[in-house]
């Protein structure tokens, strides 16, 4: 395992600037997520680490040296594909073992059966082993292709969104088994992905990525607690951050144009008063859709606090967060 | 009983037209359509199939029709399996087959790997290569007399050209040990391209990603080729090999321009021999039981081989 770091990478297809600028060290047993919409370059960041497309600008270090010469074996990296790519005329065991059969590693065949099975066991697919490639469901294939970047050593996995198609149940389960793998190993690891909760849960770093640049990087907390910008803020919390004009409260700094709240910064029973438009029950939670001087607002309440629809509940900020025109946190 | 959508819409359907006007069923239409069909069927192929059947325990030779016609049994297949001349036709037709096979596939397979090797201009390169194919097989067999004329051919002045040996020292279709070779020659010139054209569905027919996925598996350019772009494109591999082999088991009418059967016998394949046994010896019952062993020859390899290839597919 390696630290990676990524100086001043850039990557454009025709007119489209996919990467732009960005810089980040991933450090030497991190779990790194890039967190970002379609289309914000998480998948092409992987692609330039792995040696599968060629940077227009910057360069790559694994371990310290530069690998812009070298190949994606030669790079060593294993990764995960969104599509999967398992190797359709293979059985699973074949796939499993196929990076192991490289000749570079000679690795014995006794050790390859044992490091399969292992894989299969913790991903749940023991029973599939036999099977073709092609006779899986999309959750199994899935399995497959991170089992076959899991039974490698190598200087850092990359996952691209490898939870994506799997049921809800089977998420959360190998979200907590990947993250524990992760550990065990002391793995380097960067996880691509859009989904907030696997972000926030598993990582020790999360990259905030808006159209190639990268806007903001730092632990789960840093980036929840103080997100540089709207954007950022906009990603983490479940609901999202209501935004406010700032005028609509006392107290916002110079300069201030937006409030940003999340449910933990509205404070309920003293200040303006809201109505109860919507109450949403998430069992040990309540979620409560307000209007306040007509704009929405969504936060978190008791199930036990007895409102109904109509209902007038007073609110007020409690250290929010305050934006500038622009967007820009303003602290 | 549940309603599928094929009753809701014979339910919308007003009551056939032709049934209002000549008192026909719907049913009675369908038989109408298809019935012409089944006839032609049965005319071309399948009585003729039998009488052939019938035909071969028979002494029937098709230019007397008035004789007396004797069944003999199994005489006539007893006499065409011990023959040695026969043997010595499916022993052409072997060399013939295996040996078109095997280069076709080779050259075939390594053209269509080059083809697909994104370069400018290829498509040109494709419609090049497949242009013989497109010939008729009679053309090509009479102009390749020419080309492999000792004197003026180009293919011999080819061939002295890039071995330095008298371009009318040898003669590719008068000789009885280059003739064979001369066939082999003209029906892989001719038919390369498609085998190409299926290799090459076959290769694009393979995912970029799962190259990459190699790639990152550090796969060499050699592992990838044999683990995964051999695997993948053998079905249809073995599908061209099939076609060609059915194809080239029934060849006629480029080798009767190019050699006749000739020199002697040499390049005499089976379904020569068989039409001269047939219309020029005119011995119709021994030719029809000639016929019925090639067919079954013919129809159990090809079935066989049908089954190996679906296990290929099914790997």
């Amino acid at each position: 395992m390696s630290e990676v770091r990524l100086s001043n990478l850039s990557k454009a297809f025709g007119d489209t600037v996919a990467v732009d600028d960005v810089s980040m060290t991933i450090p030497n047993g991190a779990f790194v997520t890039l967190l970002g919409p379609t289309g914000a370059g998480k998948t092409t960041i992987l692609r330039l680490i792995s040696g599968l497309e060629q940077p227009d600008g910057g360069d790559v270090f694994i371990g310290g040296r530069s690998v812009a010469d070298e190949t994606p074996a030669q790079r060593n990296v294993a990764m995960v594909f969104q599509q999967y790519s398992l190797y359709p005329h293979m059985s699973v065991r074949e796939n499993l073992a196929f990076p192991l059969r490289s000749p570079l590693l000679k690795t014995p065949a006794e050790e390859i059966e044992h490091k399969v099975s292992e894989v299969a066991k913790v991903l749940r697919i023991s029973h599939k082993l036999n099977n073709k490639a092609t006779e899986l469901s999309g959750g199994e294939m899935q399995r497959v292709s991170i089992g076959r970047a899991l039974v490698r050593d190598p200087t850092i996995y990359l996952m691209d969104e490898p939870l994506s198609s799997l049921d809800a149940k089977l998420r959360s389960d190998l979200r907590v088994e990947l993250k524990r793998i992760q550990e065990n190993l002391g793995a380097t690891l960067l996880y691509v992905t859009h989904d907030q909760i696997e972000a926030m849960t598993m990582s020790t770093h999360v990259g905030v990525l808006d159209n190639g640049k990268l806007v903001q990087f730092g632990t789960p907390r840093e980036i929840y607690e103080n997100p540089v910008n709207l954007y950022v803020a906009g990603r983490l919390g479940q609901p999202r951050i209501n935004v406010l004009p700032a005028e609509m409260f006392a107290g916002a700094p110079a300069g201030a144009t937006k409030i940003g709240l999340r449910p933990e910064h509205i404070q309920q029973g003293e200040g303006k008063g809201s109505t109860v438009k919507r109450i949403e029950h998430l069992g040990d939670q309540i979620r409560l859709h307000l209007t306040l001087e007509g704009h929405n607002v969504v936060t978190l309440s008791d199930p036990h606090a007895g409102l109904e629809p109509g209902d007038t509940v007073a609110i007020q900020p409690r250290n929010p967060l305050f934006f500038d025109a622009s967007g820009i946190r303003i602290t | 009983m549940s309603d599928t959508s094929i009753d809701r819409v014979a339910k919308a359907t007003p009551p056939s037209v032709a049934a209002k006007i000549r008192g026909l069923s719907d049913r009675a239409i369908a038989w109408i359509f298809v019935l012409p069909t089944i006839f032609l069927l049965l005319a071309v192929n399948i009585f003729p199939l039998i009488w052939t059947i019938n035909l071969s325990f028979t002494n029937f030779r098709a230019n007397r029709p008035n004789r007396e016609v004797d069944y003999i049994g199994l005489r006539n297949y007893e006499r065409i399996l011990t023959d040695e001349d026969i043997w010595l036709t499916m022993q052409a037709t072997a060399h013939f087959l295996f040996w078109t096979i095997l280069l076709q596939v080779l050259i075939g397979f390594t053209l269509a790997w080059l083809i697909n090797r994104k370069f400018k201009g290829n498509d040109l390169w494709t419609t090049l290569i497949v242009l013989p194919m497109m010939l008729s097989p009679a053309v090509v067999g009479n102009f390749w007399t020419f080309l492999y004329q000792p004197q003026i051919g180009l293919f011999n002045y080819g061939i002295s050209f890039l071995t330095g040996i008298d371009p009318s020292s040898f003669q590719m279709i008068g000789d009885v040990k280059l003739a064979p070779w001369s066939i082999v020659i003209v029906d892989t010139w001719m038919w390369t391209p498609f085998v190409m054209l299926i290799c090459l569905a076959g290769l694009r027919s393979i995912p970029d990603y799962i190259y990459e996925a190699a790639e990152i598996d550090r796969a060499s350019q050699w592992r990838q080729f044999w683990t995964i772009t051999i695997p993948m494109v053998l079905p249809f591999l073995m599908l061209a090999v099939l076609f060609r082999g059915i194809e080239n088991f029934k060849m006629f009418d480029l080798v009767v321009q190019l050699t006749g059967g000739g020199p002697g016998s040499v390049t005499e394949l089976t379904s020569i021999n068989l039409k001269r046994e047939a219309f020029e010896k005119w011995r119709t019952g021994y030719a029809s039981a000639y016929a019925i062993i090639l067919f079954v020859t013919v129809f159990g390899l090809a079935s066989i081989y049908v089954k190996a290839l679906n296990k290929v597919k099914e790997r």
